[in-house]
């Protein structure tokens, strides 16, 4: 049993512990005083990992592989944009209601999207978020490709880096207890059977078409969050970067690189290529950056389907397992004498 | 318990079930047989919701079923097993077995349904293989695990797509006896497709032939043993004539 939760689900009790002391480990990270470029470097791989995450729910749990997610991300960053803009409400009101707009999105699409079954999901997806682009570039009231601008918090720079520094390890936190979480209930056990099997899960009862649509509303309802908090800290916004094509794709490569059965393969993924991405881009020229990139994308994806993950996990059984044994046969040799 | 009336499924131009009526009480084992593409598979897959017949109509307990989708007709209490094994192959043989043990009893805590799947791990004889991937099994120990499957939903009755096909004689005896403990054990009502016809005709107390999408014979196993219609089907004309 033990052995069996630790392959589909992840470690087993003890990672709540590692987990807490982390995120408090990193909350304290700007008393030490690390310069702007640190804490915005964080601020991208904290809300890298918190869209992979989300995009896990759906993509990783249930197996339906979106790449539109970039839709749901784009309409929470515009929705809080615009309430802000026009409105001026508080961050407290408008997140939620970002959140809540990208999960009733996802309901309206995904209740027939979600019918398609493997590559025909991932194209619709595809069109989603080139469609929420065309849309915004030409509604009256988001102007277009000119963007939004919007107003500065009323602090210094480095006191709203740090600000927005937390806000984003906060919701990277809840999103990966979320994952946690759902890996322990009901849900998680549904969603494992759709992906396995679709037919064989209606077959035990398992009612796909609802928990599909609970699973992407979820996930869209978080993805719309990060983008909230997002449009708060660019303080500029423009459709060409919030839907582009190119976050649904990332964040979905991030998550199945890292590995997508357990609930932190998301966070390592997006941890490892956020990285690499830094270090390449920094150190060397952009097209070598890019051939290095994709390589390595390739090779993880060809060698490990499970992700990177999967070579701890590989390891880790067979050490307990030997301990096991080896336990056994003490037993054995006691009670034969 | 289980009823059908006048059930007629076409797939595109081909007419899979003409016309077939049948009645299984609760508690009987009905065996189901016919050549390859009479339409055994279909009847199942018209009773558990996968393929909404065209005409006609399926009844569970006196309820219209007909065109319900298939975890509503799980969730009532009807199981099936697939002709071809479908295990949840990256899941250990407990958790291809729980979720049934959630989703089809309606039960919400993991513990529980653990519980429940072990219980039916081990009455099916897996013990051994409990945390082993599906996918590590053989056949016969995949079989085993689809009737396990099957079982925690609770069913009330139970719909068996070819267990016996492609096991070795022993394994045959195996789940000919597992099907004897399940209707002693559960009480539950059994039809089985099966072309293993001496297994079959041990264990059926009736049995219904299916030809072309028609029923052609229905009746006790020595009764259908003689039926020259039958034997026509299975073995040509002449055999029939002697």
């Amino acid at each position: 049993m033990r052995r069996g939760a630790l392959r589909s689900f992840g470690l087993p009790a003890p990672d709540a512990l590692i987990g807490i002391g982390v995120v408090l480990a990193l909350a304290a990270v700007p008393l030490a005083g690390p310069g702007t470029y640190l804490l915005g470097f964080l601020f991208t791989i904290f809300m890298y990992g918190a869209l992979a995450g989300s995009w896990n729910i759906i993509g990783g749990y249930a197996g339906y592989l979106s790449f539109g997610h970039a839709a749901f991300f784009g309409l929470g960053a515009y929705t809080t944009a615009l309430l802000l803009f026009y409105s001026g409400w508080s961050p407290f009101l408008t997140l939620p209601i970002a959140g809540a707009l990208a999960a009733l999105f996802a309901a309206l699409v995904g209740y027939p999207c979600l019918r398609l079954r493997g590559p025909y999901f991932s194209l619709v997806t595809l069109i989603l978020g080139l469609a929420m682009y065309s849309l915004t570039l030409n509604l009256p009231f988001t102007q277009g490709a000119s963007g939004l601008f919007l107003p500065f918090l009323r602090v210094d720079i480095y006191t709203s880096h740090v600000i927005f520094y937390e806000i984003m390890l906060g919701l990277l936190t809840i999103v990966t207890a979320v994952l946690r979480q759902i890996t322990r209930t009901k849900m998680g056990v549904g969603l494992t059977a759709i992906r396995e099997d679709e037919d064989a899960a209606g077959t035990l009862g398992v009612n796909a078409t609802r928990l599909k649509l609970q699973a992407f509303m979820l996930s869209a309802f978080l993805t719309g969050l990060v983008g909230g908090v997002y449009s708060y800290y660019k303080s500029y916004l423009d459709p060409s970067f919030v839907f582009a094509t190119s976050i649904s794709i990332t964040i979905a490569l991030m998550a199945l690189f890292g590995g997508r059965l357990a609930w932190y393969g998301p966070l390592v993924g997006a941890v490892v290529l956020s990285i690499v991405n830094e270090m390449l881009t920094t150190q060397a020229p952009p097209q070598t950056a890019r051939i290095v990139f994709g390589a390595l994308l390739i090779i993880v994806i060809m060698f490990l389907p499970d992700g990177l993950i999967s070579i701890i996990q590989r390891r880790l059984p067979a050490f307990v397992l030997r301990r096991a044994k080896q336990a056994a046969a003490r037993d054995e040799i006691i009670g034969n004498r | 318990m289980l009823r059908g009336v006048g059930i007629t499924k076409r797939f595109g131009g081909v007419t899979a079930l003409r016309n077939v009526s049948f009645e299984v009480g609760a508690g009987e084992l009905v065996g189901l047989i016919g050549p390859n593409g009479s339409g055994k598979s279909t009847l199942f897959g018209v009773i558990s919701g996968f393929h909404p017949p065209d005409d006609g109509t399926v009844f569970f307990d006196g309820r219209h079923i007909t065109g319900a989708r298939p975890h509503t007709v799980a969730q009532l209490g009807i199981a099936r097993t697939f002709q071809i094994v479908r295990p949840f192959t990256g899941m250990t043989v407990v958790e291809n077995v729980r979720v049934g043990a959630l989703y089809g009893r309606g039960e919400r805590r993991i513990a529980v349904a653990d519980r429940h799947a072990r219980e039916l791990v081990e009455f099916v004889g897996l013990e051994q293989r409990a945390d082993t991937l599906a996918r590590n099994l053989t056949l016969a120990e995949k079989k085993r695990l689809e009737i396990a499957r099957a079982l925690s939903i609770q069913p009330r009755v139970l719909l068996l797509d070819e267990v016996f096909a492609g096991l070795n004689p022993t394994e045959v005896r195996g789940a000919i006896d597992l099907i004897a403990r399940i209707r002693s054990q559960f009480g539950v009502t059994i039809i089985m497709v099966e072309h293993v016809l001496k297994a079959l005709m041990e264990t059926c107390e009736r049995i219904i032939v299916l030809s072309y999408g028609e029923k052609i014979a229905e009746g006790a196993p020595s009764a259908i043993a003689a039926d020259p219609h039958v034997i026509s089907v299975y073995l040509g004309k002449t055999y029939a004539a002697r």
